[in-house]
């Protein structure tokens, strides 16, 4: 160590240039390791991916284990009428809008009748965004999707009722960077729980 | 002098992850043109070339300089008249030397070709471990001695991939790389996406938005010590868009809780919430001036999305982008002067340059999709994210000269770029 300490003083023009290897050591510090070791990630890894995989489905009925397996299907089998009577689970939306015309408030008359029809039930609306612009304005952009739809339901003092979650551009049903695949995105999908 | 060299022994032993390859897609004019010399080796020292290809490529990826290597080692005893008359303006030899199996002499001068004088010189001992942090450090030093400007080389990148694993499933990553794309380390695999990672700028937590729990919500991670990973506390709502301070104490952040989407600054000991802003449109994607006095963000109260900036001190809001009809998720840079910003031109959404006094805006790039633009630590260059051939891929373009270069994941997408600030 002392032999490359004393090779410094050799050949050195500069004064800046002067420091002892000590010295740059000091200020090219080692670069801290990320402390995570190879058991942690994985374990990591896995209780996360179990943890949200489920949130990541969408579902059109998300049991909630609190209810009785009876009450369970007799909601299950309300929803499933819900859905043949022709009523949407899904509204679109225009391009960096939240507003809702009128035939998409007729849609939501008929979840706020069926939710009244159905007091057990609670809704959950997912608010979601084209990829087109910033990713974290998409994702106010979806919650004011969700929250305009929430509006009309409190209209029915359903608010309480009814839980809004935003997953902005992050979770798109059509893949595709086009038109018709961007429409199909702007979305808010009706989940009962 | 033992314990440090112990230090770097652990900085490599994390296991190898999948690299980003690196390509510079159009090349800078004016570049200065810069030989860097292989080195001479003395015993068995193939780290030789090492040291002057990641300085070559540091050099090139700059966009201020064209770096070559010569076709022989050139010693102290340089052909000045050769090199004047092939128009190179600087030369960098160097010498690396075996001491012991992990201990290696590094010897390197800076030459101007013109006036024959040492620009710089540098004589050190390294551990092999640490060979690369060294060069990107001497990468520094010479863009200084040669700009009069600090270098970004001995920084970090933070960025977040995503794979697909079939059956609609996805796993996201966030990693952290040296500011060449190598020496990658995933800190957190996720089935949720993640978005907006932001080094602190003490460089030791990061800050992102995971939505782990179904819902967006921040977090900060400290990567390097045994630390549980912090949740900033529960609002209803969303939670996002999260960015440092300049003093490293607090994070401005997004919040709906009370179904408006503001902004808000969160102090992290204090545990304190301050509103900062208050409207009933969006308030989004905010972020501080170096200074800390003041933050851009993104905002429709105009009826079109726009950049706002706020003076803290007088509270006063200003709008701060007028062309075109877009305008989102602007960054200081580091000077305070210019933001970058997401600008869209017809249907396309590129990254521009806004002036902020003068408000002219310059378009950099000419791609479709682009977003989440960040500086350099030295303001030269704004990385950012695109989209190429259906998959997210990371650009950087350098401000002078408009030099881009790709930085693409083998394994799917890459995005959410973030670069660190300087290392102390």
């Amino acid at each position: 160590m002392l032999k490359i300490a004393s090779l410094v003083t050799a050949t050195v023009l500069l004064s800046s240039c002067s420091s002892t290897v000590e010295e740059l050591y000091q200020k090219v510090a080692p670069r801290p390791a990320v402390v995570t070791s190879q058991e942690d990630v994985s374990a990591t890894q896995e209780s996360i991916i179990a943890a949200d995989s489920s949130s990541f489905q969408s579902q059109e009925f998300a049991g909630n284990h609190a209810r009785s397996a009876a009450q369970n299907s007799a909601a299950r089998m309300a929803v499933a009428q819900l859905k043949n009577s022709g009523a949407k689970f899904v509204l679109h939306f225009s391009y960096d809008g939240s507003e809702i015309d009128e035939a998409a408030t007729q849609e939501v008359i008929k979840h706020a009748n069926f939710m009244r029809d159905n007091p057990a039930l609670n809704l959950r609306l997912e608010g979601h965004a084209d990829e087109r612009g910033t990713r974290e304005y998409n994702l106010a952009l979806g919650e004011n999707r969700a929250l305009a739809v929430k509006e009309i339901l409190g209209l029915y003092d359903l608010s309480s009722r009814v839980n809004v979650i935003s997953f902005g551009e992050e979770n798109p049903t059509a893949q595709l960077h086009n038109e018709s695949a961007w429409q199909q995105n702007r979305r808010v999908e009706f989940i009962y729980q | 002098m033992i314990k440090l060299i112990a230090a770097f022994l652990t900085f490599y032993s994390a296991s190898v992850f999948a690299v980003l390859e690196v390509t510079v897609l159009k090349k800078a004019e004016d570049a200065f043109p810069i030989v860097i010399s292989p080195f001479l080796v003395k015993g068995d020292a193939k780290q030789g070339e090492t040291i002057a290809h990641i300085m070559r490529d540091n050099f090139n990826r700059s966009g201020e300089f064209n770096a070559s290597s010569a076709d022989y080692i050139v010693t102290s005893q340089v052909d000045f008249d050769k090199w004047q008359a092939q128009k190179i303006e600087a030369i960098v030899i160097g010498k690396l030397e075996k001491v012991s199996k992990k201990i290696f002499n590094v010897e390197i001068e800076l030459l101007d070709v013109y006036s024959r004088k040492t620009l710089y010189a540098k004589k050190f001992a390294v551990h092999n471990s640490g060979i690369r942090r060294i060069t990107h450090y001497l990468s520094d030093q010479i863009y200084f001695a040669l700009l009069g400007e600090k270098g970004s080389f001995d920084t970090r990148l933070a960025y977040v991939t995503v794979a697909n694993k079939g059956r609609g499933k996805r796993e996201y990553k966030l990693e952290i790389s040296d500011s060449d794309a190598q020496n990658p380390q995933t800190i957190l695999r996720a089935a949720s996406p993640i978005l907006s990672p932001a080094w602190s700028p003490d460089q030791n937590k990061i800050a992102y938005v995971s939505f782990k729990n179904g819902r967006s919500e921040v977090f900060i991670q400290y990567p390097f010590v045994r630390r549980k990973t912090q949740k900033l506390p529960y609002f209803d709502g969303i939670a996002s868009a999260p960015a440092w301070h300049p003093n490293g104490e607090s994070i401005v952040l997004t919040l709906s809780k009370d179904g408006n989407k503001d902004i808000y600054s969160y102090h992290l000991k204090d545990k304190k919430l301050t509103r900062l802003t208050s409207d009933v449109s969006i308030d989004t994607e905010a972020s501080y001036s170096a200074d800390g006095e003041r933050i851009a963000f993104t905002s429709n109260r105009s009826g079109q999305v726009q950049v706002y900036i706020k003076h803290l001190k007088t509270g006063k809001i200003n709008r701060a982008t007028f062309v075109g009809s877009y305008n989102a998720k602007a960054v200081f840079s580091p000077d305070g002067k210019s933001l970058a910003l997401v600008h869209r031109v017809d249907k396309d959404y590129r990254i521009a340059l806004l002036d902020i006094a003068t408000k002219d805006l310059m378009v950099m790039t000419q791609n479709k999709l682009d977003e989440s633009p960040f500086f350099s630590p030295n303001g030269s260059m704004i990385i950012f994210a695109t989209n190429k051939d259906d998959s997210g891929v990371l650009s950087v373009v350098s401000i002078l000269g408009h030099q881009t270069f790709e930085l693409v994941s083998k394994a799917g997408e890459v995005r959410e770029p973030n670069w660190s600030h300087y290392s102390k």
